[in-house]
């Protein structure tokens, strides 16, 4: 076999900084006391290796690993997500000193087995990944220091967790009897309607249930918005954002299999409607901002499904530009709760006071971000809804795009919630002041751009998107 | 009724045994043995599946070896959570550990 390591360049300088990091961790109490510059200059270097690397295209590792548009899209989606994760957690409050070298080495784990999902073109490659990408989450969770809350939803996040990989890996073994065979390039050719395959079929929709864990979409959703809550502000944004777009990259995959009307098409189409449904609904009476930002990720997974369901090139990008949109978005919003919460405390919404006066600059990130979320414009959740409900119309699951657009108009209510507490009302006194350093300001007003920016001139990634789509499709 | 029938009967009596433990038991060590049991389960089932079909029969073998080694890895770690519940709450009974609601 002939192996060009240029192949995989993101994922070996992913491992180079894992390597240094866990060097660190085995030093002495001082070094592991903090990380210092190195680690977000590396990570802005990493970023610009993945963006490099796109338009990479190759088959390496005895044809398990698939290095192609799709795959560089979503890790260049993944080095951006973590340079920004990695810098908003700089600054922690609820972390034992000397436990940062240990953080930060499972977070660049968890990132660094996303990208090896973004590739994984095999079942056992992406169970390996996903699961190496998961463990070093599970253990994040509870290292909120001396919070219950965060012991307790670390246990509810790993065993359920385990369920759901338990799941997967009887449709794995269903799907090995009905197909006789692990490489997608084998499955796709099978037929997979309900009556031609059975077993394979009900494998499938078991092997997805995995999938459906680390998106949360309905009824896989109820660790989330215990995990964000229990979480730290700064493990809630990682978890947030970046396994989503792992779990999304294979969504894709798999779905190049699904054609509209089959049995599993309309089992996606109609977990998607309850998922969005659900979500929004639940979301519409928590006071809690990072629960409201947990089941708006329910809500969220299920308007990606109209991507998937649709069989067509363009649903597929329009999936992958609505999953580095709804990336964009977040960050913003978990950066501002960051910031905010200098204590690292859970944010409330009357926490959200008065923020228009204290930090302008804060509050208008916020908006940014929320209207966003919502799918007003000019924001990039616009763009990403206009792709996904054009891609979606026409083929077969028009009812799945009207249920979305009437949780759109539900879903307005309470992201203008986080709004108007943040413009409307008058902070008390005795509530700590946010962070307003330059590089919370500048950090936030980075996001806003580019959140704006996917929203303005979505051409460029929309085109990138729709190569990575195209190639997966004949 | 074929081997193939006979050990997938086997692997889905042990998953429901688990998906009884977990919904069921009150301490998080019985949930863990619970889980403990439904991946065990499916690696029987995927050992069966590749060795009684068409497919690759090394293939099972090599995934549930990695299963049985993830699935190793995964009690140690929640073994540790379950120290680290331990310590906070002063007791592992999910009845205890449950403030997260809404």
């Amino acid at each position: 076999m002939t192996f060009n390591p240029n192949l995989i360049l993101p994922e070996i300088y992913q491992f180079l900084v894992i390597a240094a990091l866990f060097i660190q961790s085995i030093g002495s109490a001082k070094m592991r006391e903090k990380v210092g510059l190195w680690l977000p200059i590396a990570c802005a270097l990493g970023v610009v290796v993945a963006v490099v690397s796109v338009g990479q295209q190759g088959l390496v590792f005895w044809k398990s690993y698939q290095v192609d548009h799709l795959s560089q899209f979503f890790k260049a989606a993944i080095a951006i997500g973590f340079f920004v994760t990695v810098l908003n957690a700089t600054r922690q409050p609820t972390l034992d000193k000397e436990k940062t070298t240990d953080y930060f080495l499972f977070l660049a784990l968890s990132a660094w087995g996303l990208m090896i999902l973004a590739s994984a073109v095999e079942l056992i490659t992406m169970y390996l990944a996903l699961e190496l990408s998961s463990y070093s989450l599970y253990a994040l969770v509870a290292v909120r220091a001396k919070s219950k809350d965060a012991a307790e939803a670390g246990i509810k996040y790993i065993l359920f967790g385990a369920v759901a990989t338990a799941l997967a890996l009887y449709g794995f073994s269903y799907i090995l009897a009905g197909m006789h065979t692990t490489y997608l390039a084998e499955l796709v050719k099978g037929d997979w309607s309900f009556a031609a395959s059975p077993m394979a079929v009900t494998g499938m929709a078991l092997f997805l249930a995995g999938m459906f864990y680390k998106l949360a979409l309905f009824p896989f959703h109820f660790w989330c918005p215990d995990v964000y809550e229990g979480a730290s502000n700064e493990t809630a944004a990682f978890i947030a954002t970046l396994p989503k777009l792992g779990a999304i990259v294979i969504l894709i995959r798999l779905a190049t299999m699904f054609k509209p009307g089959y049995d599993i098409t309309t089992m996606l189409a109609v977990l998607g409607a309850l998922s969005m449904t659900f979500g929004n609904l639940a979301a519409l009476v928590q006071t809690d901002v990072k629960r409201i930002l947990g089941y708006s990720s329910v809500a969220h997974a299920g308007y990606i499904m109209i991507g998937l369901v649709a069989g067509t090139a363009e649903g597929l990008a329009a999936a992958s530009f609505y999953a580095l949109a709804y990336v964009a978005m977040n960050l913003t919003c978990f950066w501002v709760v960051s910031r905010v919460a200098v204590d690292g405390r859970n944010l409330k919404l009357k926490d959200l006071d008065g923020l228009h006066k204290r930090a302008p600059v804060l509050a208008f990130s916020l908006a940014v971000g929320a209207f966003a979320l919502v799918g007003l414009p000019p924001m990039a959740g616009f763009m990403g809804k206009l792709f996904l409900f054009s891609a979606g119309w026409n083929h077969g699951y028009n009812w799945l795009i009207i249920i979305a657009g009437l949780n759109t108009a539900i879903s307005i209510y309470y992201y203008l919630g986080l709004v108007r507490h943040a413009y409307t009302k008058d902070a008390e006194d005795d509530v700590p002041l946010p962070d307003t350093s330059s590089f919370s300001l500048v950090g936030a007003g980075l996001l806003s751009v580019l959140v704006l920016a996917l929203g303005l001139m979505p051409a460029g990634v929309f085109d990138l998107a729709l190569n990575a789509g195209g190639s997966l499709l004949p | 009724m074929s081997p193939l029938m006979m050990y997938q009967l086997v692997a889905l009596g042990l998953l429901a045994i688990g998906l009884y433990g977990i919904v069921w038991r009150k301490s998080l060590v019985g949930m863990l043995i619970s889980v403990e049991l439904m991946l065990n389960g499916a690696g029987l089932s995927i050992v069966s599946s590749a060795q009684l079909t068409a497919a690759d029969s090394a293939t099972g073998q090599i995934a549930t070896l990695f299963v049985m080694g993830l699935a190793a890895a995964e009690a140690t770690l929640v073994l540790a959570i379950i120290v680290v519940v331990a310590k906070r709450f002063k007791s592992t009974e999910t009845d205890a550990v449950s403030r997260l609601k809404g």
